[in-house]
């Protein structure tokens, strides 16, 4: 598995590549493929899941078919761009002839050895599992890409991406994290243009206006079937649960998207078939909860199924692994390259909400209409240990959301399933709380 | 499923512009029935006419506006706050509707860009302080023609004399004299030879350079658009947003013909038209939030943005592309 013959100067850990023992490296592996299987049969086993959702369970298998079309697509010459944000767009690297895949990890195995080389245990769990999965080579889907497009965003994604360059070819992007309109906007162009020439270069072959302009056209299909995927979550009884729209999400970033689209449309006119019958997910009178804060990678959905088993039924998220990778389409003005490379760094910079920026007022505004439209009871903040952007916007948030009456709760979690009682003890009671709220307020109102 | 938002206000607009030079080309050369209207006649609209062809029977309203100031102040009251009293009362009601909805610059203007675009040569779009020192411009221009005309009417003064040298500042370098003093030389409406104006003819060229590569490049500097713009802003046509729906992406000042970045940037008031906006709508028809923005007459909403993939009925003017 050596990668000696790797291009590139070594940095940090390229000599110690064999630093694992071999055991350790299976166990690694065999511990994620568990890990993986239990969440997937978790899944399956939600009441009234749409059919049509195995579909989604399969992209994201361990080793499963999207890794295997992946490796064929290589082997006739075609490359794969992993990513580790929503900042990246997609439509480009697809216009470029690549395949787009987000690698970042949810699984919680490979964050050992990346505890035991980096020596950094405070470090934010999804950056230790995702490098660490790549220094044991454990994740299947990580192994097929060629390289690797990591905005700065954070402390953690910074250092993670110069040490994966021991193993992948690496391109960072520099994020403007003051965001101050003008300037910003064209730094953020200037990264972008980098992008495309590194994308070219990759490729071998020219980004063309008319396949950028085609690309985009399909993204905003995808973006279409999702904004109507979501008018299901503002019902009383959402036929489909906020888990599994997340692993739709996050399907759109490792699947082709045509498909995908056209598999969100075949959902959608599943639930359609499910509310006229009546079957909903969730609990009668489920706690309506929106998902806040840190991402959550699939497999590690430790929150959102404590959530709904505990009585509650997430029906929104402000999740960078949700509906995030969806929620702004690309407008194009004029057609020109260099006009729709701008529309298109736009999308993806300006109406971002993630904690990395300054001053990001839009995030609070945006999480309150969400809540308005959804209908949301309470709010679950989830930060990732380490994740000190999440972690000081939450307090900002919270006192803000006390302000509109919407109770929120913190969690803090690592990427290991030793608090997964004590976690849903605080979720159970949160969620309770909102039941008794609601039966209050319906008094209050009785009586006045 | 159409991939890319639809124009839902654009065909009308352009609709409304070529009316807006049938009529500017019916009233100039006189004909039926605008030009030998009795009624049209008087109408000083503010620019449905240009003076520099022989056969106009009025003039745009800045003409007049600087005729009245320079041909004495015993007829002000007519010639000057009358025409002034008319435009204003056009302000209070419709905004700048004017500029966008049926100015011929603009139509020119848009034309230029619309060719640009079919090259495939992108816009020139200028920097944050460039826009913000060519904001006053149009103020200034409109103070000096005062400046220039004002004292020449008042015979106080004894410039009288100069009603024939410095009479009228703006239209010497008015792109419009230029055009209909060219084209009707060109079309034979005057003889050969006839001394042409320089000044406005590079301005015409100004003009048309500017435009190509410059968004709506003359709307920036125009006047007749500062004067509109001072009442503004107390019209009943207004840009409404309704800022909780805002996302903050960008797009409207992105679209926007002259970066008017109020509606971006302005999260506290209702309405953000300010003395900017010349209401062309094109923020509404591409904004991506359902009833962000809405073009708005009083309390009524005439036009909202919607999401994309929802056309309104005008959806099949749009260009269909990327299949």
């Amino acid at each position: 598995m050596s990668r000696s013959d790797q291009e590139g100067p070594p940095r940090y850990l390229k000599d110690r590549e064999e630093y694992f023992s071999d055991e350790q490296r299976k166990r690694t592996t065999v511990e994620s493929r568990k890990m993986e299987k239990r969440v997937r049969e978790n899944l399956r086993a939600q009441k009234d899941r749409p059919a049509v959702m195995k579909y989604f369970d399969d992209i994201h298998t361990y080793g499963g078919i999207r890794v295997k079309e992946l490796k064929e697509f290589r082997k006739t010459g075609g490359k794969v761009v992993g990513t580790l944000c929503v900042m990246v767009p997609f439509e480009l690297i697809n216009a470029a002839g690549a395949r787009g895949v987000r690698v970042s990890s949810g699984y919680y195995e490979p964050v050992h050895p990346a505890n035991e080389l980096l020596g950094d245990a405070g470090l934010c769990p999804m950056v230790k599992s995702t490098i660490g999965a790549k220094m044991v080579h454990s994740d299947p889907l990580a192994e097929e890409i060629d390289l690797l497009v990591c905005p700065a965003t954070c402390d953690g994604k910074l250092k993670l991406a110069e040490i994966y360059e021991d193993w992948a070819p690496v391109m960072m992007m520099n994020i403007p994290r003051v965001k101050t309109g003008d300037t910003t906007s064209r730094l953020w162009m200037g990264e972008i243009k980098f992008l495309k020439q590194k994308l070219e270069e990759l490729t071998g072959r020219k980004i063309k206006r008319k396949a950028l302009l085609n690309e985009i056209g399909k993204w905003n299909d995808a973006q279409a079937a999702w904004g109507r995927l979501l008018e299901y979550r503002k019902s009383k009884t959402p036929p489909i649960s906020g888990q599994d729209m997340m692993l739709i999400a996050q399907a759109s970033q490792k699947d082709e998207i045509t498909r995908w689209t056209k598999k969100v449309k075949d959902l959608e006119k599943e639930l359609k078939v499910m509310v006229r019958k009546g079957l909903h997910a969730g609990e009668t009178g489920a706690a309506r909860i929106m998902l806040a804060g840190s991402p959550m990678i699939y497999p590690n959905f430790k929150i959102p199924s404590l959530v709904e088993e505990s009585g509650g039924l997430i029906v929104s998220d402000e999740l960078c692994s949700g509906h995030r990778i969806m929620s702004d389409p690309v407008m194009l003005d004029e057609r020109s390259m260099s006009e729709m490379l701008m529309a298109l760094a736009e999308r993806y910079f300006f109406p971002c909400t993630c904690p990395c920026f300054s001053p990001n007022d839009d995030r609070i505004r945006r999480m309150k209409e969400s809540i308005h439209l959804f209908g949301v009871e309470g709010v679950v903040f989830h930060t990732l240990r380490g994740c000190h952007l999440n972690n000081l916007e939450a307090t900002k948030i919270e006192m803000k959301l006390r302000e509109a009456e919407i109770p929120m709760i913190k969690l803090e979690s690592e990427y290991d399933d030793g608090d997964v009682e004590q976690v849903r003890t605080r979720i159970e009671a949160f969620v309770e709380m909102i039941k008794t709220r609601r039966a209050f307020s319906v008094k209050k109102e009785g009586s006045s | 499923m159409d991939r890319f938002k639809g124009s839902i206000i654009r065909p009308w607009r352009l609709l409304f512009q070529f009316l807006g030079v049938a009529f500017l080309l019916g009233q100039s050369f006189g004909l039926p029935p605008f030009g030998t209207s009795p009624m049209l006649r008087t109408l000083f609209l503010p620019n449905a006419s240009c003076r520099y062809v022989d056969t106009a029977p009025t003039s745009c309203f800045y003409y007049q506006f600087q005729d009245g100031m320079t041909s004495g102040a015993s007829t002000y009251y007519v010639d000057v706050i009358v025409v002034l009293l008319i435009i204003v009362l056009m302000v209070l009601v419709l905004g700048r509707i004017w500029c966008s909805w049926l100015c011929p610059f603009g139509l020119v203007q848009e034309g230029l860009a619309y060719l640009r675009e079919n090259l495939n040569i992108r816009p020139y779009r200028l920097k944050w302080a460039h826009r913000e020192l060519l904001r006053p411009v149009k103020y200034v221009i409109l103070f000096l023609t005062v400046l220039l005309s004002l004292p020449i009417g008042l015979s106080g003064l004894g410039l009288l004399g100069c009603q024939s040298t410095l009479a009228l500042p703006f239209c010497q370098v008015c792109p419009a004299k230029g055009f209909f003093t060219v084209s009707e030389q060109l079309l034979g409406l005057e003889p050969w030879g006839t001394a042409l104006p320089l000044l406005a003819i590079v301005s015409l060229l100004l003009f048309l350079v500017s435009s190509f590569f410059v968004k709506m490049a003359f709307c920036r500097i125009c006047p007749m658009g500062a004067f509109m713009a001072l009442f503004s802003r107390f019209s009943l046509m207004w840009l409404e947003k309704d800022v909780d729906k805002c996302t903050k992406c960008r797009i409207c000042l992105r679209v926007c013909p002259v970066d008017h970045d109020r509606v971006y940037e302005d999260m506290e008031s209702v309405d953000v038209a300010g003395s900017d906006c010349t209401l062309c709508g094109r923020c509404v028809e591409m904004c991506p939030e359902e009833g962000c923005l809405s073009l708005s007459f009083g309390p009524k909403r005439l036009a909202s943005s919607k999401k994309p993939g929802r056309l309104g009925f005008l959806g099949m003017f749009h260009r269909k592309e990327g299949k």
